[in-house]
């Protein structure tokens, strides 16, 4: 009886998106609470299979609204919960319909997407080798798979410093799912200062219609204050980066180097010494 | 005093001769100075054998070992088999030992019977009971050379001897020689035999006798009386032995060396099921007891134990292969065996559980397991060499590539390197060869020239050099060409995220070539989409201080700059103190790893007391000669 309850919230969570973000939170509290009387928060070898595929698909639609609502934490908490569900063979679920099919690709494809935009590329390729070696084992690659791919080819471009191609992966056509593009503001704000502080090494100076465009910014009034927030000097039209003055080596550094190479060559004495 | 410095160093070069290292040498060498009697060569060889750790030291085994063979067991490397070929390698280098004891035995026959006396004039730095033990093995060896079958049950019921007296001893390096005999045992292997061994073993009412029947499924093997079988070898030692185990219960010990004998068994013939099965007990069985003198036999059951589950289906890559469900166990285990400081099994269980985690590339809860454990120190080599694989590895994946290119280093360096151990060295140095790469550097053409890796290297080579040259599309072509291959090495991932590199290496050279360059001619020569790209792309090398360059907007060009002596930096006294520090460090080890016997100081005391004596005597003759110094005697080291 606790299922059919389960359930009710459940397609009530899946019509409202539009909902205010409070009643969702709500929802989806109770919807957890539900699951804990199931003693579904967990899969267990004993636990029936209709009630397994509910609890994924509570967990999945719980992660999914909390993109939306913009709660990266709650996000992540629903990924973890649903990691044990993904691990469970295929078979447990005993599922024909299509429609119920696990969304773990699009999950796990959001949860790339946050783990590169905090930054976290450790986590990112840690995660990513999961994958890599699970499809290997069922023969086919990751890239055709959209949800996944576009993370990924995010990451390389990012490494490789290819930021017109993030720029453009970030508008509206070229994001897979509306999930993602939450994230695009995110990823933006990230580029621009990559670029900035590359800009800051690369040129001596530079123009400021030319800025506009290296930056993706609308006008040259936000260049202009973007410039400030920088601390970058704006004169006659061009920006001038500050230039760094790391390169010349000054008394102290000298002395501190000495004093280093005489360390080191008392330790050897020291230790000769005592091999001797 | 030089004399006794002397006496005191001659000493220490021995002992570190018995520890393996350049054992041949070694002890070639202090027999020609020291004492030309043929014996201690002889004795100090055996001991370097008996002692070994089996691995790093392999050297001395394969030196008297034909590498014919060598390219057979490589290939099955390929295939990532890699840890099962540790295990042979193990037994490889006994039998490397074996044979050279077969042949010490042949050239020098008289001595053998002298040799019991000798101990404790010729052996001024061994263990007698060790070398006791060894004339025992060799010399049934030599009785039975016929029949390799009969020979290989009597070097099972040699090994209780053995068993027996690390028991008493309280000896690790006795089960240890246990251990690495069954390498010579493993090729006579056959249910026939093993139920031979077990029925003139126990007396037939055993449970634990019936239990090993069942699992190589003889349970109708009959029990004929041990004393029949004694009638076939005269040996005296063995009768003995058949006695005392007669007379008394069986060790535990002698127990589960059968046992891991059975699970060898199992394992070569395949038999998965009954193995894992069998396992399992036996583990249960094995967390009953506590005994120390089990370490080392306990490590060699739990690593049967895991590698029958990793045989058994589901297979690895799937999350629920069975092997997940040993986790639990083996996580009892390694819990149980830090509680008793066994550090055998402690080491064997972190390695198998992070293989575990690996092999369902459960990567972060492999590396939690590492923050939380401890890696004990003094397991053997291999155990570390294969810690340190999987450390690297986890490392790498996690992009701390200095600490993954470190720990790889030092699994290339301590895999053992016979040739039936070929899997793994190949298995590390394509993972160290990646690793490099990644870190931006190229790695030695002299990795790839190595025999043992050529032929596995090769799509690493053409890798390598694509990467070196800069092209993405040659780059590309490489990744496509060998995509099966990298993807069973698991090193597909790694080599993906090299692209970056491939574009750096690029923007390297031409920054290097050109003073000055248009971005529109890097674009063509890197085969990049648009200007704009490679712009950003230069601009993000200067920052991340690949290229010392400049880029000028208006006239799309990049500028380099003049390029600094690197002589006038820190960076070669840096290098320089690297190096420095590396080989202090290296020395140290090496004083730490030396092992003296016990008892040894008194021994040298005496002598050193005779040395004195010599040398009063010399110097009073010296004086009562015809010099007349009244002081020589009492400052003679001055002379």
């Amino acid at each position: 009886m606790s299922t059919s309850k389960l359930s009710d919230i459940l397609s009530q969570l899946q019509k409202s998106s539009s909902s205010p973000p409070q009643k969702i939170t709500s929802l989806l509290s109770s919807a957890k609470r539900e699951l804990l009387t199931l003693d579904a928060l967990l899969p267990r070898p004993t636990t029936p299979s209709p009630i397994l595929l509910l609890a994924r698909q509570t967990l999945e639609t719980g992660a999914l609204l909390s993109i939306r609502l913009q709660q990266p934490d709650a996000f992540t908490r629903y990924y973890q919960q649903l990691l044990p569900f993904y691990e469970l063979p295929d078979s447990s679920y005993q599922t024909s319909t299509n429609d119920l099919k696990s969304q773990r690709s699009k999950v796990t494809g959001l949860y790339l997407l946050l783990l590169l935009t905090k930054g976290d590329y450790a986590g990112f390729h840690t995660v990513l080798e999961g994958l890599e070696v699970e499809q290997a084992g069922k023969g086919k690659g990751l890239e055709g798979d959209e949800f996944i791919s576009y993370p990924v080819k995010l990451e390389r471009w990012l490494m490789e410093g290819s930021y017109d191609r993030v720029w453009a992966a970030t508008k509206r056509d070229g994001v897979p799912s509306e999930e993602f593009g939450v994230f695009s503001e995110v990823l933006i704000g990230t580029i621009r200062d990559e670029i900035a502080s590359c800009s800051e090494k690369a040129y001596p100076s530079l123009p400021i219609a030319n800025a506009k465009n290296l930056l993706f910014l609308e006008s040259e009034g936000s260049v202009v204050s973007f410039a400030h927030g920088r601390g970058w000097v704006v004169k006659d039209g061009r920006i001038y980066f500050p230039q760094q003055q790391d390169d010349m080596r000054t008394e102290k550094e000298i002395l501190v180097a000495s004093g280093q190479v005489i360390e080191n060559t008392i330790g050897y004495a020291r230790e000769l010494e005592t091999i001797v | 005093m030089p004399g006794e410095r002397r006496n005191l160093r001659s000493n220490k070069e021995t002992s570190s001769s018995a520890n393996g290292g350049k054992a041949r040498s070694n002890s070639q060498s202090s027999s020609a100075k020291d004492k030309p009697v043929p014996t201690r060569s002889t004795s100090s060889k055996s001991k370097a054998a008996a002692s070994k750790k089996a691995t790093t030291s392999g050297k001395d085994g394969s030196g008297s070992k034909p590498q014919s063979n060598g390219s057979e067991p490589v290939q099955n490397g390929v295939n990532g088999t890699n840890d099962v070929d540790m295990v042979d390698e193990d037994h490889e280098t006994v039998n490397a030992n074996g044979e050279a004891d077969e042949e010490m035995t042949v050239v020098v026959p008289p001595l053998r019977n002298s040799n019991p006396l000798g101990p404790k004039d010729k052996d001024s730095h061994g263990d007698i009971a060790m070398d006791n033990a060894d004339q025992l093995e060799s010399g049934e060896e030599e009785i039975q050379q016929i029949d390799p079958k009969i020979k290989a049950v009597s070097d099972i019921k040699a090994n209780y001897a053995l068993l027996e007296r690390a028991v008493t001893h309280f000896d690790a390096r006795f089960t240890l020689r246990v251990l690495r005999s069954i390498s010579s045992i493993r090729k006579y292997l056959s249910s026939d035999l093993l139920a031979q061994v077990f029925t003139e073993t126990y007396p037939a009412t055993n449970s634990t006798a019936k239990a090993l029947l069942a699992a190589i499924g003889k349970e109708d093997a009959s029990f004929n009386s041990p004393v029949t079988t004694s009638d076939m070898d005269p040996d005296l030692h063995k009768d003995k032995l058949k006695s005392s185990t007669a007379a008394k219960d069986i060790l535990p010990e002698v127990d589960f060396y059968l046992a891991i004998l059975v699970q060898i068994y199992l394992y070569d013939t395949d038999n998965v099921e009954i193995g894992s099965k069998f396992s399992t007990n036996l583990v249960e069985k094995l967390r009953t007891l506590n005994r120390r003198t089990l370490d080392a036999l306990s490590a060699r059951v739990y690593f049967y134990y895991s590698l029958f589950f990793e045989k058994l289906a589901p297979l690895p890559p799937s999350p629920t292969a069975s092997v997940v469900s040993i986790r639990q166990p083996l996580l009892q285990a390694l819990r149980t065996s830090v509680l008793r400081k066994d550090q055998d099994t402690r080491a064997t269980i972190t390695t198998l559980l992070l293989r575990n985690y690996l092999s369902t590339s459960h990567i972060s809860q492999a590396d939690l397991l590492i923050s939380h454990s401890e890696f004990p120190a003094t397991a053997s080599n291999n155990q570390i060499a294969r810690y340190l694989y999987y450390l690297g590895r986890i490392r790498a994946i996690q992009l701390s590539y200095t600490e993954a290119h470190e720990h790889l280093i030092g699994a290339t360096r301590k895999s053992p390197s016979t040739p039936s151990a070929g899997g793994f060295y190949q298995a590390a140095s394509k993972l160290l060869v990646v690793v490099e790469l990644l870190m931006g550097d190229i790695p030695d053409r002299a990795i790839f020239r190595q025999s043992s890796l050529e032929h596995a290297m090769q799509p690493y080579l053409s890798l390598v050099q694509a990467v070196r040259v800069g092209k993405i599309d040659g780059f590309l072509n490489v990744v496509q060409t060998y995509n099966t291959a990298f993807r069973r090495d698991g090193t597909y991932t790694l080599i993906l995220r090299l692209r970056q590199n491939v574009i750096k290496t690029g923007i390297r050279m031409m920054s290097l070539s050109y003073a000055k360059i248009s971005l529109r001619d890097i674009c063509m020569k890197l085969d990049l989409d648009s200007e704009e790209s490679a712009e950003y792309i230069v601009a993000k090398s200067i920052r991340d201080g690949v290229i010392e360059a400049s880029l000028d907007h208006e006239g799309a060009f990049m500028k380099s700059k003049e390029v600094g002596d690197v002589y006038a930096t820190r960076e070669p006294g840096e290098a320089f103190h690297e190096r420095i520090q590396a080989c202090l460090e290296l020395h140290d080890e090496s004083v730490k790893a030396m092992r003296f016997p016990m008892n040894q100081h008194r021994l040298e005391l005496k002598n050193a007391q005779e040395a004195r004596e010599r040398e009063r005597e010399l110097a009073k003759e010296i004086i009562e000669g015809d010099m007349d110094d009244d002081d020589a005697g009492g400052d003679f080291e001055g002379m």
